[in-house]
């Protein structure tokens, strides 16, 4: 017979301590051994079985591993917390016997980085130790990055001095000018939080959030001073990384921060970058005419459309054509790049392949010159373009200094990003003319030879890696929708982008229809949708991109003209609003044409209606089937096993039931879109 | 202390007396009263002081000696007679009168002394009564030590008493007469011997000879030879300072240094007046102010991963998860289907904040100047620090896969057929439930019997009743069944106490006959065995009686009534056809019976049953007998008449069981509804339980032909069917799966069905419904 083990000696019971007993055991206060878990990363564990850890215990406590305190126990950032506290002692001490001068004199030894921002410790040694390795380092960049990002933005208060927020501004500009450089960003996501941004470094994907550029609303219940010892470990991380990220590079770390500007707003360009030996990078060169060097982009454009009008028949993708002749040369290549294989029959299971992009991230947007309207939001457009590759952006005034130029009416501007809704002028023959003569820049006025487009043509672009087609995005349009990058195919989960009969079920549409049938009556239309809604759908977003097309065709045609003539005022006000009678029209007429066609086919109805009946006869009878055998299958297995199986299921029917949810809803949008579609 | 000895000594001493006194004491030569005391001393004195006054002796003897030989050279013989001879000089020398007489006086005083101090006189009583002297307590009353004064004059100078011949007087006032002063005595005495310190001197006081020791006489030396008198004098010791030159460090006084003596420093002066003008002339600040040093000093950067090392990673380092990207529905411009709608947004908004999935609703926004600031941005960024620091990490391994995956691998129902399915006859006609039925062994004809008292035979395949034949007046018929074997057509049925044998006239002529032989044949042997019982004398009434049951159901074919105590529940055939078992529950002793039909014999195979037995089978290969109690089956080997196992199902009360035809494998059936499966090999406990059921389970039964099939019927009115596969393996288990659930009985009183059997060949089920039909199922 072996020992008789004594209980609460080994194992669980010696691995695992309680938050009280660590704070005992490192004789230091709950704040400062707060901090000490924060920076060191020690995390309170779950051990496996409680009772056990606890000692039989029952209060609920939190634990933390044994090993992890004693490894605290060596922190010399602790020998500095006991100082920091008998120093505070002593400063109370010399206060209670009104010795103010003498606790001023210590006051000047105490650190205060709530006020100064400074403290007496270092927490470099902590970095090396939680992240041996930069990799270590850049895997845990997330929550770094979107800390500081909001401490950048935050207004200076009591808890946050303001000297932390220049600090984080400062790291976050210097890591925004790295991904400038190096092209690391990736994608990026304007949603209801803030804006997400992914970049890749070393092969690691980092995402951050980014607020929008409001105040935030502070609430009661945050405690800034844990937020802050954060941002103290952070900010020392940033520094690292960036000091690594820039020497990998060839630059120079910290780089030069020119005050004045940051001062009047340049942000970005308050920085001037330097090579250390290796070669500065190339900045922005100013070109006077740029005409000669590079294709003319207004030219351009017009040949797109045009090229993308005569593709239309071959239903070719239009946009991929923007891009420039040089790139078609590449396409008629036999390229050595991967294929990509596109399941030709659903059920397989979907292969990973890597990522090839055609456009090289730096130079998305290079051959532009970017305006950014005043009410659009210059920080994020002016990161994003310039990490893709653009070097002109220029922006109103209002906006801020470091602007490639503050006129609008540069001819060199290709682009214009504006987010205003188009405001209608009053349709004046003369003051059309009086326009045309008299300088412009009116509300509502174009310049053109430029594109104009909203804010979200850039995300798009960026996340699809090729420019979209910019007549989706035109001022006053109704936008596409913008669909986060970083969501992952799953097979069986909602795709929005993919068309609705590829990814629902084979009888889901039966099953609706039934439903439809059931709680509507039978108007025409319905049973027109219920024949054959499919080929309706594609119909119909046929029709619409034609008719934009169409508009849009018009529209060069148009702004063709004026360029051949000279530069004037153009109200495309009225154009747009033939555009809309005409879409109206249409539509009348369509809709006439279906009345008289539902009556022609009203008869043909009932043998389709009964094969229909027959078809979900047999549905319902092969589910009942497959229920029945399930039950059978069920019936045999063991209870634990049983109730694992029901779990997993509970979880994946709530999976599908949410996407199920999606369809119907789309479904119910694309039937009623048809009657009033978006433009 | 011994007489002896003391008295050996103080004659010793006596002798030795007068040479000590003059040799002791050279100042005390003149005086005789000493002698007296001496004596007198002596005589107190013990033994200790004795030895060593002899030894001082023998020293002055030897001196004594040494003087004599050295001062004169008168011949001694030896130092005793020197001894005497200087004695008698002493006594000569001493001269006074009173000395001898002294001398002589002291023993008698002595004498005296030892007189005792007491008188004897005579008490009240007459007994002898010591009366002590009054003893005078004055001082030096018993001082024997104290010198006696003996010259009183005073402190004159002796001088005064030169002319008289006394010296002065004693205390009692007599004359103390001067010593003689014979020069030539004391001229020889001097010559004989000097005594030690001796200097020829008289002290001026006593007029005594003056005697100096040997420290006087040193002392004196020194005083001549001019050195210090006294020996270990330093005249010139080493200073010891109380006070010294040093300063302590705790000062004697606490008070400061008074101000009055401090004394400017000039040079100081001058110093600080030069800084002073500094100051005053603004070339020296005389404070920084304290901002300007903390100002500055950027943090420095570095490559801290310089010299990178990649750890390993350690299993208890959870890192954190990341948050989760962002989805459609986060979008500022989501496709319209992610937008809630309004019952959707209703019930987000009514919601309690914790109780919502999302913490966002998804709003659309037609463009992006429209997007309003999150409101809980903050919020968010401060709970997922929280997390980070403060939630618990455990690692959880999800489970990744397809839960169809953990479903078992069931053979598809195809693949298990044949088993019956649908119900293709019904046979009507029994009034009131059918309790058994059974089909005979060439699967040609079903019987069935029932509550209203009549057996029937119906054709299987059509349902037309061929035969009928009401055996129990007024009781049901609990029990159909059909004797194995092909040879002949026999059937058994039980109403009441009655067990009958039956041939129904179905079948051709000479089955029938072989049929009515094997029944027949044994009333010979039974009137053997009947006339065997009355030899033994026992006269007891037999347990079953064997007899025609009466012209009239003879006519029908009702060959063979056997009468026993109780009802006949069950009855069981042996796989050969010779022997059939009966069960009468309520029969204590006599429950199991088991009847030799050839013999037309009824034994009772158990004198005691532990417990009220239900059902019994055969072992369908093996001498094997098992009986089904309430809680348990019990095995017996027959052969060896010994219990073999029991096995325990575990189910409250056993309705039914069945061995399958490979003998390793029950089911039983119980009315606790549950179904159960047991392997025998494996162990007593059931295999698999089977509770499909929702109401209690009335008979089961194994597919004897060799389909792995096996059904129960049910009070709940239906019939389930399983497949049952036993392979031969060892190893294996066998496969059970349920295949079909047979529904058209209608359950009436709480009963549905009530037996059921199997088509020996085909998947066929038949089975016996309360309501009054039977079904065939196929």
């Amino acid at each position: 017979m072996g020992k008789i083990k004594k209980k609460g000696v080994s194992g669980q019971a010696k691995n695992f301590i309680t938050r009280t007993q660590a704070v005992r055991k490192l004789q230091i206060s709950l704040p400062d051994f707060r901090k000490l878990c924060i920076w060191k990363g020690i995390y309170p564990r779950e051990p496996r079985n409680k009772k056990k850890a606890s000692k039989s215990s029952t209060a609920s406590t939190t634990f933390y591993y044994t090993k992890d305190i004693q490894y605290l126990l060596h922190e010399p950032l602790l020998q500095k917390f006991r100082e920091q506290k008998a120093l505070e002692k002593k400063i109370s001490k010399a206060l209670g016997r009104g010795d103010a001068h003498d606790a001023q004199r210590l006051e000047r030894n105490a650190s205060r980085p709530e006020k100064t921002g400074k403290t007496k410790y270092t927490l470099d040694h902590v970095i090396r130790e939680r992240y041996p390795t930069f990799i270590d380092a850049l895997r845990d960049l997330d929550d770094c990055l979107s800390m500081l990002f909001l401490f950048a933005n935050l207004p200076s208060t009591p808890t946050v001095p303001a000297k932390m927020i220049a600090r984080c501004e400062r790291l976050c500009l210097e890591f925004e000018h790295y991904l400038i450089v190096s092209n690391s960003l990736r994608k990026s996501f304007l949603s209801i939080k803030g804006i997400y941004y992914q970049a890749t470094i070393q092969g690691q994907d980092i995402l951050w959030l980014v607020p929008y550029k409001f105040n935030q609303r502070i609430t009661g219940d945050v405690d800034f001073r844990i937020m802050g010892t954060f941002v103290e470990f952070y900010q020392t991380l940033l520094g690292f990384v960036n000091f690594r990220l820039y020497t990998s590079i060839g630059l120079v770390y910290p780089p030069k921060f020119d005050k004045s500007r940051d001062d009047q707003g340049a942000e970005l360009g308050a920085f001037s970058l330097e090579g250390n030996g290796v070669g500065a990078i190339e900045q922005p060169k100013q070109i006077t005419n740029g005409d000669s060097a590079k294709p003319d982009p207004k030219l351009q454009a017009e040949i797109d459309k045009l090229m993308s009008q005569l593709n239309e028949p071959e239903k070719e993708p239009p946009t991929s054509q923007t891009l420039g002749e040089n790139e078609e040369d590449e396409e008629e290549q036999p390229t050595d790049t991967i294929d990509k294989f596109e399941p030709a029959a659903p059920g397989g299971d979907i292969l990973l392949q890597p990522s090839y992009s055609a456009t090289d991230p730096s130079t998305l947007f290079s051959n532009f010159t970017f305006f950014l309207s005043r009410e659009t939001p210059r920080q994020p457009l002016e990161f994003i373009l310039r990490a893709f590759g653009c070097k002109r952006i220029g922006w109103d005034a209002v906006l801020g200094e470091g602007a490639y130029t503050h006129n609008e009416l540069d001819p060199a501007i290709t682009h214009q990003v504006v987010d205003r809704p188009p405001i209608q002028v009053v349709n004046d023959d003369d003051m059309d003319e009086d326009n045309q003569t008299a300088q412009k820049l009116k509300a509502g006025t174009r310049v053109p030879g430029r594109i104009y487009i909203q804010p979200q043509w850039v995300w798009d672009s960026v996340n699809d890696e090729e420019l979209k087609r910019p007549d989706l995005y035109a001022p006053g349009a109704q936008l596409p929708p913008h669909l986060s990058p970083f969501v992952k195919k799953v097979r069986g989960q909602y795709d929005p982008s993919a068309p609705l009969n590829e990814q629902e079920r084979e009888d889901e549409e039966l099953e609706a229809d039934s439903d439809m049938d059931e709680e509507e009556d039978v108007s025409e239309e319905d049973n027109m949708a219920v024949q054959k809604p499919k080929l309706l759908i594609g119909d119909e977003v046929d029709a619409t991109a034609e008719g934009m097309d169409v508009a849009g065709s018009e529209e060069d045609d148009s702004s063709a003209n004026e360029d051949a003539d000279s530069f004037g005022g153009f109200s495309d006000a009225e154009e747009e609003e033939d555009e809309a009678t005409s879409t109206a029209l249409q539509r009348q007429r369509e809709l006439e044409a279906e009345l008289t066609g539902v009556a022609l086919e009203e008869k043909e109805i009932d043998p389709r209606a009964k094969a229909k009946a027959d078809a979900r006869k047999k549905a319902a009878k092969r589910a009942k089937e497959e229920d029945e055998e399930l039950e059978r299958a069920k019936m045999m297995m063991s209870r634990k096993k049983r109730k694992i199986m029901e779990k997993m299921v509970y979880s994946n029917k709530k999976k599908d039931a949410e996407a199920e949810l999606l369809r119907v809803k789309r479904r119910k949008i694309e039937k009623s879109g048809k009657a009033a579609p978006r433009d | 202390m011994a007489p002896t000895t003391t008295d050996r000594k103080r004659k010793a001493v006596t002798r030795d007396t007068p040479e000590i006194s003059d040799v002791e004491s050279d100042a005390e030569f003149g005086d005789g009263l000493l002698e007296g005391i001496l004596s007198q001393s002596e005589d107190s004195d013990d033994g200790s002081d004795q030895d060593s006054e002899e030894d001082e002796d023998e020293e002055d003897d030897e001196l004594g000696e040494i003087n004599a030989l050295d001062s004169d050279g008168i011949p001694s013989d030896g130092p005793e007679n020197e001894a005497e001879e200087t004695n008698g000089g002493l006594n000569k020398s001493n001269g006074t009168t009173a000395n001898p007489l002294r001398q002589l006086a002291s023993p008698s005083t002595l004498e005296d002394d030892d007189k005792p101090n007491y008188t004897i006189t005579t008490d009240a009583n007459g007994g002898e009564r010591y009366v002590y002297e009054e003893i005078d307590p004055v001082y030096d009353s018993d001082d024997s030590d104290a010198p006696a004064t003996t010259n009183t004059i005073g402190n004159i100078p002796l001088t005064f008493y030169d002319s008289y011949p006394h010296i002065g007087y004693d205390i009692n006032g007599k004359k103390i007469m001067r010593p003689a002063k014979g020069e030539a005595l004391d001229a020889l005495l001097d010559s004989i011997d000097v005594p030690r310190g001796w200097t020829g001197l008289t002290d001026p006081a006593t007029g005594k000879p003056l005697n100096l020791s040997q420290d006087e006489l040193e002392i004196l030396r020194r005083i001549q030879t001019n050195e210090l008198p006294e020996e270990g004098y330093d005249p010139y010791p080493a200073t010891i300072e109380y006070f010294t030159g040093i300063e302590e460090i705790m000062p004697l006084s606490a008070a400061p240094e008074p101000k009055r003596r401090f004394l400017p420093s000039k040079h100081e002066a001058k110093r600080i007046m030069k800084i002073v003008r500094a100051i005053r002339e603004g070339r020296i600040l005389p404070y920084k102010p304290p901002q300007e040093q903390e100002e500055e000093e950027e943090a420095i950067h570095y490559d801290i991963w310089q010299d990178e090392q990649s750890r390993p990673d350690n299993i208890m380092n959870i890192p954190a998860p990341k948050m989760a990207p962002p989805g459609y529905d986060l979008s500022y411009n989501p496709p319209p289907e992610y937008l809630p709608t309004k019952a959707e947004k209703q019930a987000w908004e009514s919601a309690d904040p914790e109780d919502r999935e999302k913490e966002y609703l998804p709003t659309g926004h037609d463009s992006l100047r429209k997007v309003p600031g999150y409101e809980m941005f903050i919020k968010e960024r401060f709970e997922r620090s929280l997390d980070l620091y403060l939630a618990p990490r455990v690692r959880k391994n999800r489970l990744n896969i397809d839960p169809a995956s953990l479903l078992p691998k069931l053979p598809r129902p195809e693949e298990l057929k044949p088993f019956p399915t649908v119900c293709s006859t019904v046979f009507r006609g029994h009034e009131g439930r059918v309790r058994s039925l059974a089909i005979d062994p060439l699967g040609i004809w079903l019987a069935t019997g029932g509550d209203d008292g009549t057996v029937r035979v119906w054709e299987l395949l059509t349902g037309r009743q061929i035969w009928s034949a009401k055996i129990g007046d007024d009781e049901a018929v609990n029990v159909v069944r059909w004797r194995p074997g092909k040879d002949a057509l026999i059937l058994s049925a039980a109403a009441g106490e009655d067990i009958y044998l039956l041939v129904p006239p179905v079948t051709d002529p000479e089955t029938e006959v072989t049929s009515r032989d094997l029944l027949d044949a044994g009333f010979s042997y039974a009137t053997n065995a009947t006339q065997a019982l009355t030899a033994n004398g026992a006269r007891k009434e037999p347990v079953a009686k064997w007899s025609r049951p009466g012209s009239r159901l003879e006519d029908e074919g009702v060959l063979i009534k056997i009468t026993v105590r109780t009802t006949v529940k069950v009855i069981s055939w042996h796989r050969r056809g010779d022997f059939f078992s009966t069960v009468s529950p309520t029969a204590q002793k006599s429950a199991v019976a088991i009847h030799t039909l050839s013999k037309h014999l009824t034994q009772i195979p158990f004198r005691r049953l532990p417990g009220i037995p239900q059902t019994v089978q055969f072992h369908p290969s093996r001498p094997l007998f098992f009986v089904a109690t309430q809680r348990t089956i019990r095995s017996y080997d027959l052969q060896k008449q010994e219990l073999v196992k029991i096995i325990q199902p575990g189910a409250r009360w056993i309705s039914s069981f069945d061995i399958h035809p490979g003998g390793d494998n029950l089911i039983v059936g119980s009315y606790d509804r549950r179904l159960l499966w047991h392997d025998l090999d494996l162990s007593t406990r059931p295999y698999k339980t089977m509770r499909f059921h929702s109401k209690a389970i009335r008979a089961v039964k194994y597919h004897k032909g060799g389909f792995p099939l096996f059904a129960d019927a049910s009070d709940d009115g239906s019939l389930q069917i399983f497949h049952g596969k036993v392979v031969s393996d060892m190893m294996e288990n066998a496969t059970i799966v349920p295949v079909k659930v047979l529904k058209g009985h209608k359950v009436k009183s709480a009963l549905g069905v009530m037996d059921v059997d199997w088509h020996p060949r085909e998947p066929w089920l038949v089975s016996a419904g309360a309501d009054g039909t039977c079904r065939l199922w196929m």
